[in-house]
């Protein structure tokens, strides 16, 4: 299904909860009534999230919201399955470290960091999310994890 | 991968994100619904009508990651296979078929070689016509549609395409009937759809199908669907011939 990850590519661009389903139901009904523009053998699921994002952004922006991403990390990992090496290895402590950090850096830098990590989507799904490149993904990455680590006080790898 | 980058990875599993909303219902009814503008009023050669039919079915939809793996086309009509289907509900009054007529008018209106009903069948309850773009046998069982048989111009000359979505729950089987390609789908709802000339979705409305056979006949598309198998179909197409 792709409703939650349209969902939550909503919320992050528009980043209010309101904002985000409409902005999912208006995508939904544009995506449908547009399958005639969709390319033949172009992936779909990008098309689809591109066009949600677009809602989004554009919500946001007619709203006068500033963007912002309010997100909590819950005390335990979610989904059935145990958790990954990655999660595990996570304390309390630096996963509201993390998410702060996140938080203050500004809307780009979170977003990009919020599309390859957080929602794990590929390149070129963020790419259409964002509506930018998939070279400016790459690129805008690494500045972003750059500037989340100067955040955190650390050094480069 | 850099300690951050695996921290952050390992932070997905924790983010509270809020619950996400069924917008499908939603979504539903409003591609159901009538248009809050009102199209002009249809105008003969300009318009393609679409909505031919709907089935009062839910939709179920399989949960699949998106690709589109595959399509093909035949006559008018283009086959995309879609991990899954777009929301849709189905609307499906009889009067979207066109206009009530008799077989010689739809003949005369339909600007493109027309077969007749299949001789094996009682005659058809209805005859409709959308000038220039379609016409279509209906079969009533009560005040449902048991078979509607459709004929559309062929692609190259009327530019449009009768598109279907097809979910993995459908057999696409591709063969010949006496020489003209044909397509077969069954085993579950897909979607169907119509393309205007310049290949822009161009109604409001798609609708659910059923078992549907598709022949790409001389100058037209004829496409069969009903609660028929494969045999059946294929028997009814010739019987056009």
């Amino acid at each position: 299904m792709h409703q939650a990850i349209a969902f939550r590519i909503a919320f992050v661009a528009a980043g209010d909860r309101g904002d985000a389903e409409e902005a999912v139901q208006d995508g939904f009904v544009k995506a449908f009534r547009a399958l005639g523009r969709f390319r033949d053998g172009a992936p779909f699921r990008p098309w689809l999230l591109q066009i949600v994002a677009n809602e989004a952004r554009n919500r946001r922006r007619s709203s006068g919201r500033r963007a912002g991403l309010a997100l909590r990390a819950v005390a335990a990992a979610s989904g059935d399955a145990a958790p990954s090496p990655e999660a595990a290895a996570l304390s309390h402590e630096r996963r509201d470290e993390l998410l702060a950090a996140l938080g203050s850096l500004d809307e780009r830098d979170r977003a990009v960091l919020a599309h390859r990590f957080l929602l794990d989507l590929g390149e070129e799904e963020t790419a259409a999310a964002l509506g930018v490149r998939r070279g400016t993904v790459k690129s805008r990455t690494a500045r972003a994890l750059e500037r989340l680590r100067a955040t955190l006080g650390e050094e480069e790898p | 991968m850099s300690r951050v980058e695996s921290e952050l990875r390992g932070l997905a599993s924790f983010v509270e994100w809020p619950d996400t909303p069924d917008v499908a219902t939603v979504v539903a009814a409003r591609i159901a619904a009538p248009p809050a503008r009102r199209r002009a009023p249809r105008r003969l050669g300009l318009v393609l009508a679409l909505v031919l039919l709907a089935l009062a079915v839910a939709l179920a939809v399989p949960p699949a990651r998106s690709a589109i793996l595959d399509w093909l086309g035949i006559g008018s009509a283009r086959i995309e296979r879609v991990d899954e289907l777009p929301p849709l509900q189905l609307i499906a009054p009889v009067e979207l078929l066109g206009e009530p007529t008799t077989l010689d008018d739809a003949r005369r209106r339909a600007g493109f070689p027309v077969a007749p009903p299949p001789r094996g069948e009682a005659a058809p309850d209805g005859v409709r016509v959308v000038d220039g773009r379609r016409v279509s046998y209906v079969w009533l069982d009560g005040d449902r549609i048991r078979l509607l048989i459709t004929q559309v111009p062929g692609l190259l000359q009327r530019g449009t395409i009768l598109g279907k979505l097809i979910p993995p729950s459908v057999t696409i089987e591709r063969f010949d009937v006496d020489g003209d390609g044909a397509v077969f789908l069954s085993g579950g709802p897909h979607a169907v759809y119509l393309l205007g000339p310049s290949g822009s979705f161009e109604e409001d409305h798609g609708w659910l199908a059923g078992n549907t056979l598709l022949v790409d006949h001389g100058g037209a598309t004829l496409r069969i669907e009903g609660q028929v198998d494969r045999e059946r179909a294929v028997e009814l197409a010739r019987e056009m011939g």
